[in-house]
């Protein structure tokens, strides 16, 4: 029996814990960096990056 | 034969040991193959504290007691040299390393304990100082890149060691002599990248030393060709570093056949799967090369059978994957797309980028040859070439103001960057510190070995060089920047303007000084790679 509720009487309906899919190895990274950030400790989280910036190589080379 | 003690002292103690100290290392092994007896005492790796101390300083009769490091590890030098002086009297106590090179004369004041200090590199040096105590000599002063103390109480600052030539004479670091299995290999993760994330036998190798760039935040430890000898109004020697419009550089690195055939021998010995390359700046030696150092040494990497086998068969990174994968450290304009994927084919997982500001007029002004657009431009080539570039951010710049502030958290939300960036610090030998030595000194009462105990990571606050911001005002500011919390650094910029009388639009900054142009520098180079 599911024990994610806790009270002095049974609910109608159970409620049950949804299975779930394991972190991949880059989820894994950016959680594990995140709670040591700081210090030398950065990192890019790769889902929020926004591509397609269009670099000016004039003002690249200043 | 000397018998000799090296004592790594504690840093970064509110973290892990983690890195074998390479120098240490180096200077040990050669010691070896000159036939001095050697014993190493990881106070670092194992943190006992002055009761194992005292068992290992009466372990033997030491003839050197040697010791060294940056400059904060200090508390942890003065500590250790107290107990030595007091358990050993017999030993000569020897201090390297960039902590006595960044202020020779003061840190002898500060450590009476001390006999001789070796000024910059060592790997001459400390050899000539074995060889003369094995002959009965004490006259230290005859050999150059040291500092002693003379009969009427006084310092003696002996002529400047030049540096080594040609590094691949050096011998491979002694890493027998540090507690690998104990304490630096179950140490081995580096969370900048998933590979990192996984690595369970790590060691750090240094492939180069110098950097083309006069960063004003940067330290070289006087083995950069940045240290410069000169006489005072006294006729005494000074040792100084960068000084404004004033730099000097050397461009030196082992050949890519030393570089791999080390790494295939701690593959063989040690059966490492990472290396950290613990080098200032790759690209520049990578540029000095005309682009042909790194990509073959990429090429024997993979010829040596080091490639790792998630990247040959061309499938995601995970516990089984063999092979030694790698890190280091890049340079936002020196880099290019082609030598990214070349590094990553043989195995690079993230490059540290010390992007330091997205502000164009901040980093107008720090001497690093970067810009805003390059920061942008090589963030994206690291990405599409498959590594991690590691964003590292610095706040409290003499001219950050708030117009930095908002261009920085602009720039991380677009870029997806997660930093609590560094506070700007002058640790001693950069330029900064030579321009801000007073400032520094009124924050600590007149008191530099404060400032020197009090000094870390630049993870914490120290002496604040901000023209515009005070500490206080900038430990808010950072944590209000980490999320993103635009409304109430407005509101703070309007009470920041009202109270230094700068009207709205106005640049919000007190900073008067001209924006200088990145300095022409003397580089020379010592040894030309062939590959």
């Amino acid at each position: 029996m599911s024990t994610l509720m806790k009270g002095n009487f049974t609910p109608a309906q159970a409620v049950e814990s949804a299975p779930q899919q394991a972190d991949s190895l880059e989820q894994r990274f950016e959680k594990e960096a995140l709670k040591k950030l700081g210090g030398s400790i950065a990192f890019v989280a790769k889902k929020k990056v926004l591509w397609g910036d269009e670099v000016d190589n004039q003002d690249a080379t200043e | 034969m000397a018998k000799i003690l090296f004592i790594n002292p504690v840093v970064r103690e509110e973290d892990d040991p983690r890195h074998v100290p390479y120098g240490i290392a180096l200077l040990a092994a050669i010691a070896m193959r000159e036939g001095h007896l050697v014993q190493v005492y990881d106070e670092n790796a194992w943190r006992k504290g002055p009761q194992v101390l005292h068992s290992v300083f009466n372990a033997d009769r030491w003839d050197v007691i040697a010791i060294g490091g940056i400059t904060t590890a200090y508390g942890s030098i003065k500590n250790i040299v107290r107990q030595a002086r007091r358990e050993c009297p017999q030993a000569l106590i020897v201090l390297g390393g960039g902590v006595l090179t960044s202020l020779p004369r003061e840190m002898m004041g500060f450590l009476p304990e001390v006999d001789v200090g070796v000024v910059g590199e060592g790997f001459i040096t400390f050899p000539e100082i074995l060889a003369m105590l094995d002959a009965g000599g004490r006259d230290w002063a005859s050999i150059d890149g040291t500092i002693s103390r003379t009969a009427d109480g006084g310092l003696f600052i002996s002529g400047q060691r030049a540096l080594l030539e040609d590094l691949d004479t050096l011998p491979y670091p002694a890493w027998d002599l540090f507690p690998l299995e104990e304490v630096y290999f179950p140490n081995s993760q580096v969370l900048f990248s998933e590979e990192g994330m996984l690595a369970k036998r790590r060691l750090d190798i240094n492939m180069s030393y110098g950097c083309s760039l006069v960063c004003k935040y940067c330290y070289h430890l006087g083995i950069a060709g940045d240290m410069r000898y000169e006489t005072d109004a006294n006729e005494d020697i000074q040792v100084a570093f960068d000084q404004p419009k004033n730099y000097t550089r050397s461009i030196r690195y082992h050949s890519p056949e030393y570089v791999v055939g080390l790494v295939k021998y701690a593959r063989e010995k040690y059966n490492i799967d990472f290396v950290v390359f613990l080098d200032e700046n790759l690209m520049t030696m990578d540029q000095y090369s005309k682009r042909t150092w790194m990509s073959e040494i990429c090429r024997l990497w993979v010829e040596a059978g080091l490639q790792p086998t998630c990247l040959r068969d061309g499938i995601e990174h995970d516990e089984q994957c063999t092979g030694v994968h790698w890190s280091g450290t890049s340079h936002a304009t020196l880099c290019n797309p082609e030598i990214l994927k070349t590094m990553r084919n043989a195995g690079c997982s993230h490059l540290v980028y010390g992007y330091e500001s997205f502000a164009r007029h901040v980093m107008k002004t720090i001497g690093k040859g970067a810009t805003p657009q390059t920061n942008l431009r090589s963030f994206f080539w690291t990405l599409e070439a498959g590594i991690r570039p590691i964003p590292n951010q610095i706040i409290g710049f003499p001219n950050e103001d708030f117009a930095a502030i908002y261009d920085n958290m602009e720039a991380w939300k677009k870029l997806g960057i997660v930093v609590k960036p560094f506070f700007a610090t002058p640790y001693p030998g950069s330029e900064w510190f030579t321009v801000y030595r007073n400032r520094i000194l009124e924050q600590y009462d007149g008191d530099l070995e404060s400032y020197l105990l009090d000094l870390g990571d630049a993870t914490r606050i120290t002496a604040v060089i901000s023209h515009n911001f005070n500490a206080v005002e900038l430990l808010g500011l950072r944590e209000l920047m980490l999320n993103f919390d635009y409304k109430r650094i407005r509101a703070y910029e309007q009470y920041w303007r009202n109270n230094h009388g700068i009207k709205d639009g106005a640049p919000s900054t007190l900073y008067r000084e001209p924006v200088q142009e990145v300095a022409v520098t003397k580089i020379t180079q010592q040894k030309v790679a062939t590959g």
